[in-house]
């Protein structure tokens, strides 16, 4: 069975335009949840978000698109999916081999423009520009056909778990001999769907998310793309690689449509099967990079879920702190940042927790670690729907 | 990966035998709507008026299937759309209340994942669960991952995997603004024989329970493959390299299915590629279940009802049957059956 190798990341959030600039803002505790700017709701008057800070225009400009119809969803997923193919060095030719996946999710997908689906969807005069546009996997077709993808494509939602899952199914395809490398990760925009879906499930906090803190009372929406390049060893023997992907685990909380039992189940069975797969014990795992979104359920479940699968819980943190949640591109932005801690022999720090629960004696990382070896990193994504999903990430031996 | 169990919602009368036993349903109004159950019989009165079309068709569909077989390590879904409608409701609610104080139960039954979220809710599956919305080949793409989660595990797991899509006021508008569906209304039986553009509007819940074990199984999932953008050469080269996987050959095709759906416009992908099938008998689906983006798991459901009818040839081993599948001729998915 090959291996799998992380050979290219390309990453936008409201920490940056690539991945260099979210790393410096991480390093430096720099948060990039504020007042949005660019993003259109009754909200961004009372509620911060984390906004990338480039207007659909600018992001146009910048890709050279010309053409109508392209929503934001898009734009930022092709902006991190070219930083991530240079990254890697793919050639044209690698792009269209049979043997190159593409595996790309998202949750809003290309509903991120709600006045122009509401004519769309309620009248049947006139088409707007995104009449081809509203599909889940619209982005991920879009990018297959400009860069002419022949082979294996997948689009996957399974809420904030969406991007992990994407990383899953991708490493799979490698370690069967289905695919030599393949593109993964996720991209969402912040939308009037998702901030009022969201509201409505009173789960979005008016100041920039807490998690960890005995206090925190929601979490903070943001907006990312983020896409890793998944190489077996055939194609990157003399390639640079970042990090190895060494386990997985995907589990089902079966509880409630938005929110975790008590017992955790799913995130403690996510891990334990990711930790299997990798072949090691829990006290091998050196840093966690928490979903810890700052919901009152989530990070009291999922501290219950480390005291059960940790003996002595590993420094961990939540980068949600800086990057706000970006739903399905969590798992990719976080697989990114959790082996920018293993290159960079690092582990960032969880932003505004002042008063850390305190019904474990664990607590969550609040201040920048520098010059510790980090070999490997579990990174958590649980999602709506009880989809729970944890990937270990080790350095290259 | 072997098919044990099958069911299915569609616009045919496939909730019982009367399909199978040859009930042709017509439809028409230009859309082909499924013939549902009474899901009473299962679902809680209470959550079946909070869930959408597509959570109800697609829980109605996976949960009789979950009962006959309760050993299931997963589900995977695959569903372009999911519960469109709910999605839209909750969109209007957005623009008339001009984002005020909403309820949140159409947000939470219109993402895509709430079908095998709420399946593994109602049956209590701790089990690998994963939802794929990659449009036309969403179906395609489950199969796949359920043979990726099959192949690690032990000679007896199993999987339930389907695919659900619902035909809601708005996407029908979206569709046909996208100029999907035809314009003038004709029934389901013509749809074959039409040659204008588009086609007619399907939906339905397709579930399958999948299994490393051969034991009285209905057909083996021999492989899946797909190809995006392609040339027509590039599509037979692409046919080529799955059969060659299995050392098989264009030949050895005793059955192409293909999804037909009457467009004028994208007739000849099929046409085209069922030339190079010199032995194979050519069929068709749609005219049974309409068009819609994962009308493949409907093919796969009645390739099952052919091959339980079909006598193996003299000097044959088995029956191959090959599924070809497109929505817009961009995306081409290809699933191959032994029986």
């Amino acid at each position: 069975m090959s291996k799998v190798f992380i050979t290219g990341m390309g990453a936008i959030s409201s920490l940056g335009t690539n991945v260099s600039e979210n790393h410096t803002s991480l390093r430096s505790g720099k948060t990039g949840i504020g007042k949005a700017h660019h993003f259109q709701s009754a909200y961004v008057a009372t509620m911060p978000f984390a906004e990338i800070d480039l207007s659909d225009e600018q992001l146009k400009n910048k890709l050279s698109i010309t053409e109508s119809g392209v929503t934001r969803t898009t734009l930022i997923a092709l902006h991190a999916f070219k930083e991530a193919i240079q990254d890697a060095h793919l050639s044209q030719e690698d792009l269209s081999d049979f043997e190159t996946g593409f595996i790309s999710s998202s949750t809003v997908g290309g509903m991120c423009y709600t006045d122009q689906l509401f004519q769309d969807a309620n009248q049947s005069i006139d088409a707007s520009e995104f009449i081809h546009s509203y599909e889940g996997s619209n982005h991920t077709q879009y990018i297959s056909e400009k860069y002419q993808i022949k082979g294996y494509t997948d689009t996957i939602n399974t809420a904030c778990s969406s991007s992990a899952n994407a990383i899953l199914v991708g490493a799979r395809l490698i370690q069967t001999g289905r695919a030599k490398r393949v593109i993964v990760g996720g991209a969402d925009c912040l939308s009037k769907y998702t901030v009022n879906g969201f509201n409505a499930l009173r789960i979005l906090s008016e100041s920039p998310s807490r998690p960890f803190d005995k206090n925190r009372d929601g979490l903070t929406l943001g907006e990312a793309a983020a896409y890793l390049v998944l190489e077996g060893e055939e194609t990157c023997q003399n390639k640079k690689k970042y990090a190895e992907l060494i386990g997985f685990g995907n589990a089902n909380d079966a509880f409630h449509p938005s929110a975790t039992s008590d017992e955790a189940f799913g995130p403690i069975a996510a891990m334990t099967s990711a930790l299997t797969e990798a072949g090691i014990h829990a006290d091998e795992i050196d840093c966690i990079n928490a979903h810890g979104t700052g919901t009152p359920n989530n990070d009291i479940t999922e501290s219950f879920a480390f005291s059960s699968v940790f003996e002595k819980v590993p420094p961990f943190s939540s980068t949600k702190s800086f990057s706000g949640h970006t739903l399905s591109a969590a798992g990719s932005l976080e697989a990114i940042f959790s082996i920018l801690s293993i290159t960079h022999s690092e582990v960032y720090p969880s932003l505004n927790c002042e008063h850390p629960i305190d019904e474990f004696e664990f607590r969550v990382t609040q201040s920048l670690i520098e010059n510790r070896t980090i070999n490997k990193v579990i990174s958590n994504s649980f999602g709506f729907g009880g989809n729970c999903t944890s990937l270990i990430f080790s350095a290259c031996s | 990966m072997f098919i044990k169990d099958v069911y299915a919602i569609s616009p045919q009368r496939t909730i019982d035998s009367s399909f199978e036993n040859g009930d042709f349903q017509l439809h028409t109004t230009g859309k082909m709507e499924a013939i549902e159950p009474n899901y009473l019989e299962f679902i809680p009165a209470g959550q079946l008026r909070r869930m959408g079309k597509a959570v109800r068709m697609g829980i109605g569909a996976g949960l009789p299937l979950i009962r006959r077989n309760p050993n299931l390590e997963g589900i995977i879904i695959g569903t372009a759309n999911g519960g469109l409608e709910d999605c839209v409701k909750f969109l209007n609610q957005i623009v008339e209340y001009e984002e005020g104080v909403l309820t949140p139960t159409n947000f939470v039954q219109s993402t895509p994942n709430a079908v095998a979220g709420q399946l593994a809710v109602l049956s209590g599956n701790r089990g690998y669960n994963s939802t794929h919305v990659n449009g036309s080949l969403a179906f395609e793409n489950a199969l796949i991952d359920a043979m990726l989660v099959l192949e690690k595990r032990t000679t007896d797991s199993s999987l339930l995997v389907g695919a659900v899509e619902e035909i809601s006021s708005y996407n029908y508008n979206i569709e046909k603004l996208q100029g999907h569906y035809k314009k003038e209304i004709i029934d389901n039986s013509q749809l074959l024989n039409s040659s204008t553009e588009g086609s007619i509007c399907g939906e339905g819940a397709t579930m399958f329970v999948l299994s490393n074990d051969p034991h009285n199984a209905l057909a083996e999932i021999v492989d899946v493959a797909q190809i995006s953008f392609p040339t027509d050469i590039q599509l037979i080269t692409v046919v080529q390299q799955l059969l060659q996987k299995h050392q098989l050959q264009l030949k050895d095709i005793d059955i192409l299915l293909q999804g037909f759906n009457g467009d004028n416009r994208t007739k000849h992908w099929y046409t085209n590629l069922n030339k190079e099938f010199k032995n194979a008998e050519v069929l068709s689906f749609k005219e049974y279940c309409g068009e819609y983006k994962t009308a493949s798991a409907f093919g796969l459901f009645y390739a099952i009802q052919r091959l339980k009818k079909t006598e193996r040839k003299v000097n044959s081993s088995a029956t191959h049957v090959l599924i070809h599948n497109h929505f817009d001729g961009k995306k081409h998915g290809f699933i191959l059956l032994k029986k």
